[in-house]
C-alpha cells in the first residue's frame, strides 16, 4: 500500500503539470480537444492525491512503523480518533492534507465551471494545477510521507499529547479548509488578469467560494482558540502566536475584500484594490505557511521539522511579483469609474472600513516580522507578544466596531442629515441609555476595564442598528403584503439572502467582541494549595476539593484527576474533574482542566500540582462571557450559510453576462 | 452638509481623545504585571508570555519572583535584573525608545497615512463626481444656488427607503 501511495503521489505530479500546460495551450490556442483532455487532469490529480492518502491513513492505523511518519506521529496504543488525526500532526503528512483540500477544492471548481466552458475557468484551472505541482514537488522530492525506516521499530514515539484532544482532529481541517479556499478566487482572480475579463464576472463567479473560505478560515480561528482554552490550561484562549497571527491576517484581509468588492458589485468602482485584496489574502495564506514550515519565528505551533522554508520563500516572492507585475500590465483595464458622491455614503464607509481592518492586518502583520527586521537592523533578537497586539489593535478594533454599527445603516451615494438622523437617532439613544445604565456597574479603573466599557457601549449600538434593520424591513413587508411578522421576517431574509445574512454575521461578530471584551478584563482567579476537604472561593462559588484519583489510562498514558465538589449558595451544582496528564517518553505532563460554561461566565479549574499526601494546587479561574465567543462563531455560520445560500436566477443572470461578453470557448477544433 | 462634517469631525476627535487618555491613564501600571511584561525561559524554547505558560519552569519563575517581590525589588528592577540576564528577548512586548519605538509608531503612522490617502482620494472622487454632475451652461451651479429643489428632496427621501 505504502509503493501505492508514494507512486500514485508522483503520477498526481504528472498529471498536475500536464494539465497545467494543457490548460493553458486550449486556452491560448482555443483548441476545445485540449480544454477536454486537460479537463481530465483535475480528477485524476484528486484520484492519485486520495489513493495516497488513504495510503498514509492505513498506514498510521495498521501501526505500519516502517514509515518514518508513522513512526514519528503515532503509536500502538495511540487511539484511532487520533490516529486519523496524526494524518496532520506532523509536516509531511499535512502537506498531503493540504495537496488533498486543494485538488478537492479543484475538482469541485472543475465540475461547477465544466458546462460553462469559460475562458476563465480554463485559466483558474491552470493556476490551481501550478499550486498543486508546487505541493506535490515538495511532497516527492522534499518531504515525502512515505519515506522507509530501513529496520522498523515495534513502537513509535507518538502523537504530541497536546494536540491529542478534539479540537486537534476538528481544527486544522477547518483552518486548512479556509487556508486553501482563497486558492479558488486567486486563481480566478489570476485568471481575469490573463484574459483581460476585468469586470465583476470573477467575483460573482467566486463569491461563493470566497464566502466559504472565509467562514472556514473564521471558524478554523475560533476552534484553534477554543483547543487553546480547553488544552493549554492557562485560561485564555488567544495568545498573538506568530502562526496564530498567521491564519488571523488572511482573515482580516479577506473580510476588507468581501466588504469592498459590494462597491464594485454596486458602483463598477475599485477594481484594482479589490484584485489587490484577494491576491494579497492568497499571498498572506503562503505567508502563514511559510512561518510555520521555515522555523524562522519562534512559535508554539511551529512543525518539529521546519525545513521547507527557501521552497514557501521562494513562492512567496514568485507570486508576489507574478502579481504585481499582471496588475501594473493590467492598470489601463482596471480603471474603474471612480466616482463618489459624498464623504457620508455608504461606500465611503466602507473604504473606512476596509482601511480600519488593513489596519489591523498591518499592526499584526508588523508586529510577526519585527523581531526579525529588529535582528537585521540592531543584532538584537526581540520579542513582540500580547501586549503589542493588544495596545495596538484595542483601539482599532473598536473603531472597527463602531463602523460595523455605521456601515450597513448608513445610505448608499450620499447620506442627508434626515437620512442619518432616521437611521443613527434610536440606536445612538440606546446606547447612550446602555452607557448610563452600565456606569455604575462596570468597574473602570485601568485601560482595559475603560476599554470593555467603550466595547460594551458599542456591542450595544450596532446590535440596535441590526435590530432596528431587521424590524424596519419587516414592518415594510407587512404593511406592504399584509403578511404576519414570522412570515414577513423570513421572507425579508429569504429575499435578500446576502444583505440579511450579512446582518447575522454582524450580530455573532458582536457577540464575540463583548465576550472577549469581557474575558479580557473582568476575569478573577485564584491560585491555592489545598488538602483534603479544604475549599476554595472564587465569585458566588465554593470549590470542595474531595479526592486524588490516579488512573492508569493505556501502558503509555496515566491519569491524575482530582475531584472538586463545586458549590453555589449552599448547593453542590457541579462536580470538577481537572486532571494531569502523564505521558511515558514525555518530559512535561499536560492540563486537562474542567470548565463549567454558563452565559454569565465559565467556571475554569486547572489541576497545577500535586504530591503524594494527595495535596495539590489548583487554579480556578472565573471568565466572564468566554460561552459568547462559541456562540457567536455559530452565529457566523448561521449568517454565512444564509448569504452562500443558492439563488438561481443570479446563477442565470451570470452565465448570460460571460456568454455575452464572449469569453468561453469557440469549439474551433471540434 | 457641513453640520454633518463637523459633527462626524467632533465625534471622531471625542473618541480619539478618549483613547489618548486611556492610554496615558494605564501607561504607569503596565509593567505592574511581572507574569505579563515577561516572556517563559523555558528550555523547550515555548514562546508563551509567562502569564500563559504552563510548564515547570513557568512554575518555578513565578516562585523566584514571588521572593524576589518580597526581599524589596521593584518589578522594574526585576524586570531589568532578567534583561541582563537573558537579552532583549525575554521582554514580552518592544521597549519604548530607540528603533524599537518604530514597532508601536509605524502601525499608526500607517493608519494616518493610510487614512489621509483616503480623504484625498474621496475628496478627489467625489470632486470628479460634482463636476460631472455641471451641465455645460452651468445648470449645476444654477441648481446648487437655489439650494435642494422640493423634488430633489423627495427622490433623495425615496432613495433612502429604497434601502428597505
Amino acid at each position: 500500500m505504502n509503493d501505492i501511495g508514494e507512486f500514485t503521489l508522483m503520477v498526481a505530479l504528472a498529471t498536475s503539470l500536464y494539465g497545467t500546460v494543457a490548460y493553458v495551450m486550449a486556452a491560448r490556442g482555443n483548441r476545445m480537444d485540449l480544454y477536454r483532455s486537460a479537463g481530465k487532469a483535475p480528477v485524476i490529480t484528486w484520484a492519485c492525491v486520495m489513493v495516497s492518502s488513504i495510503a498514509l491513513w492505513n498506514a498510521l492505523f495498521t501501526n505500519d512503523f516502517s514509515l518514518q511518519y508513522v513512526w514519528a506521529y503515532s503509536n500502538i496504543e495511540l487511539d484511532y480518533f487520533y490516529k486519523f488525526s496524526s494524518f496532520w500532526g506532523g509536516q509531511k503528512g499535512s502537506l498531503l492534507f493540504w495537496a488533498l483540500i486543494l485538488t478537492s477544492y479543484m475538482t469541485a471548481v472543475y465540475f461547477q465551471g465544466r458546462p460553462k466552458n469559460l475562458l476563465l475557468v480554463s485559466y483558474a484551472m491552470a493556476v490551481m494545477l501550478a499550486i498543486t505541482t508546487f505541493f506535490l514537488f515538495l511532497l516527492n522530492f522534499s518531504t515525502n510521507p512515505f519515506e522507509r525506516i530501513p529496520l522498523p521499530p515495534l513502537d513509535g514515539r507518538g502523537l504530541n499529547p497536546m494536540l491529542q484532544n478534539y479540537w486537534m482532529v476538528i481544527h486544522p481541517p477547518t483552518l486548512y479548509l479556509g487556508y486553501i479556499g482563497f486558492t479558488v478566487p486567486f486563481a480566478f482572480a489570476m485568471a481575469a488578469l490573463i484574459t483581460k475579463n476585468l469586470d465583476d464576472a470573477w467575483i460573482r463567479l467566486t463569491r461563493k467560494w470566497t464566502l466559504i473560505a472565509w467562514f472556514f478560515l473564521c471558524m478554523g480561528n475560533l476552534f484553534g482558540a477554543s483547543w487553546a482554552y480547553v488544552e493549554l490550561g492557562w485560561g485564555g484562549y488567544w495568545a498573538w502566536d506568530p502562526v496564530e497571527n498567521a491564519s488571523f491576517m488572511p482573515l482580516i484581509v479577506a473580510t476588507a475584500y468581501l466588504h469592498s468588492v459590494m462597491i464594485q458589485e454596486k458602483k463598477d468602482m475599485m477594481k484594482v484594490w479589490n484584485m489587490s485584496l484577494i491576491l494579497l489574502t492568497f499571498v498572506m495564506t503562503i505567508f502563514g505557511t511559510f512561518i510555520t514550515r521555515s522555523g524562522l519565528i519562534q512559535s508554539v505551533h511551529t512543525f518539529d521539522e521546519a525545513t521547507l522554508g527557501y521552497y514557501f520563500l521562494a513562492f512567496l516572492l514568485f507570486i508576489i511579483v507574478l502579481c504585481v507585475v499582471l496588475i501594473i500590465k493590467r492598470l489601463p483595464l482596471l480603471k474603474s469609474k471612480n466616482e463618489l458622491d459624498s464623504f457620508l455614503s455608504r461606500e465611503a464607509s466602507f473604504l473606512l472600513n476596509n482601511l480600519v481592518l488593513l489596519g489591523i492586518g498591518f499592526a499584526t502583520f508588523w508586529g510577526t516580522i519585527f523581531p526579525i527586521i529588529s535582528e537585521a537592523v540592531r543584532g538584537v533578537k526581540i520579542t513582540v507578544g500580547p501586549p503589542f497586539y493588544n495596545q495596538v489593535n484595542v483601539p482599532i478594533g473598536l473603531i472597527l466596531l463602531a463602523l460595523i454599527g455605521i456601515g450597513p445603516v448608513i445610505a448608499w451615494r450620499r447620506a442627508t442629515w434626515s437620512n442619518l438622523k432616521k437611521n443613527f437617532m434610536k440606536p445612538v439613544i440606546t446606547a447612550s441609555v446602555g452607557a448610563a445604565a452600565l456606569f455604575p456597574i462596570v468597574p473602570l479603573s485601568n485601560r482595559s476595564e475603560i476599554y470593555t466599557y467603550i466595547a460594551f457601549i458599542l456591542c450595544i449600538f450596532v446590535m440596535s442598528t441590526i435590530i432596528m434593520e431587521f424590524f424596519k424591513g419587516t414592518r415594510a413587508r407587512r404593511e406592504l403584503h399584509q403578511e404576519t411578522a414570522v412570515s414577513a421576517l423570513g421572507t425579508l431574509v429569504w429575499r435578500n439572502k446576502r444583505r440579511y445574512g450579512g446582518y447575522i454575521v454582524h450580530v455573532g461578530v458582536v457577540m464575540i467582541f463583548a465576550g472577549i471584551a469581557a474575558s479580557q478584563s473582568y476575569g478573577t482567579h485564584v491560585e491555592k494549595h489545598v488538602k483534603i476537604g479544604e475549599t476554595i472561593e472564587i465569585g458566588d462559588y465554593m470549590l470542595r476539593y474531595e479526592k486524588l484519583v490516579p488512573i492508569q489510562a493505556t501502558s503509555v498514558k496515566t491519569r491524575v484527576v482530582a475531584q472538586l465538589a463545586v458549590e453555589k449558595n449552599g448547593r453542590r451544582i457541579w462536580t470538577a474533574r481537572p486532571e494531569k496528564e502523564f505521558y511515558k517518553g514525555q518530559d512535561q505532563p499536560v492540563s486537562e482542566v474542567d470548565v463549567r460554561s454558563t452565559l454569565v461566565s465559565d467556571l475554569y479549574v486547572i489541576l497545577a500540582d500535586f504530591r503524594e499526601d494527595e495535596s495539590a494546587t489548583l487554579k480556578v479561574y472565573l471568565n466572564p462571557m468566554v460561552s459568547w465567543l462559541w456562540m457567536g462563531g455559530w452565529v457566523i455560520a448561521l449568517g454565512t450559510v444564509v448569504c452562500a445560500w443558492p439563488d438561481r436566477l443570479e446563477q442565470r443572470r451570470r452565465l448570460e453576462r460571460l456568454k455575452r461578453q464572449q469569453a468561453v470557448f469557440a469549439p474551433a477544433q471540434e | 452638509m457641513i453640520r454633518i462634517q463637523k459633527a462626524v469631525l467632533i465625534l471622531t476627535v471625542v473618541f480619539l481623545a478618549g483613547i489618548a487618555a486611556v492610554e496615558s491613564a494605564y501607561a504607569g501600571a503596565m509593567l505592574a504585571d511581572l507574569e505579563n511584561a515577561l516572556m517563559c525561559k523555558c528550555d523547550d524554547k515555548c514562546g508563551k508570555v509567562l502569564i500563559n505558560c504552563t510548564c515547570s519552569t513557568s512554575d518555578e519563575t513565578r516562585k523566584k519572583f514571588t521572593k524576589l517581590l518580597d526581599s524589596g525589588l521593584t518589578v522594574e528592577q526585576i524586570i531589568q535584573q532578567q534583561v541582563e540576564k537573558h537579552g532583549e528577548t525575554v521582554l514580552s512586548a518592544p521597549t519604548k525608545k530607540g528603533f524599537n519605538l518604530t514597532a508601536w509608531v509605524v502601525p499608526f503612522g500607517a493608519l494616518l497615512v493610510g487614512g489621509l490617502g483616503l480623504r484625498r482620494l474621496i475628496q478627489t472622487w467625489t470632486g470628479k463626481n460634482d463636476s460631472g454632475k455641471k451641465g455645460p451652461e452651468g445648470e449645476g451651479e444654477k441648481i446648487s444656488s437655489t439650494g435642494p429643489s422640493k423634488y430633489s428632496r423627495q427622490l433623495q427621501d425615496e432613495l433612502d427607503r429604497l434601502e428597505l
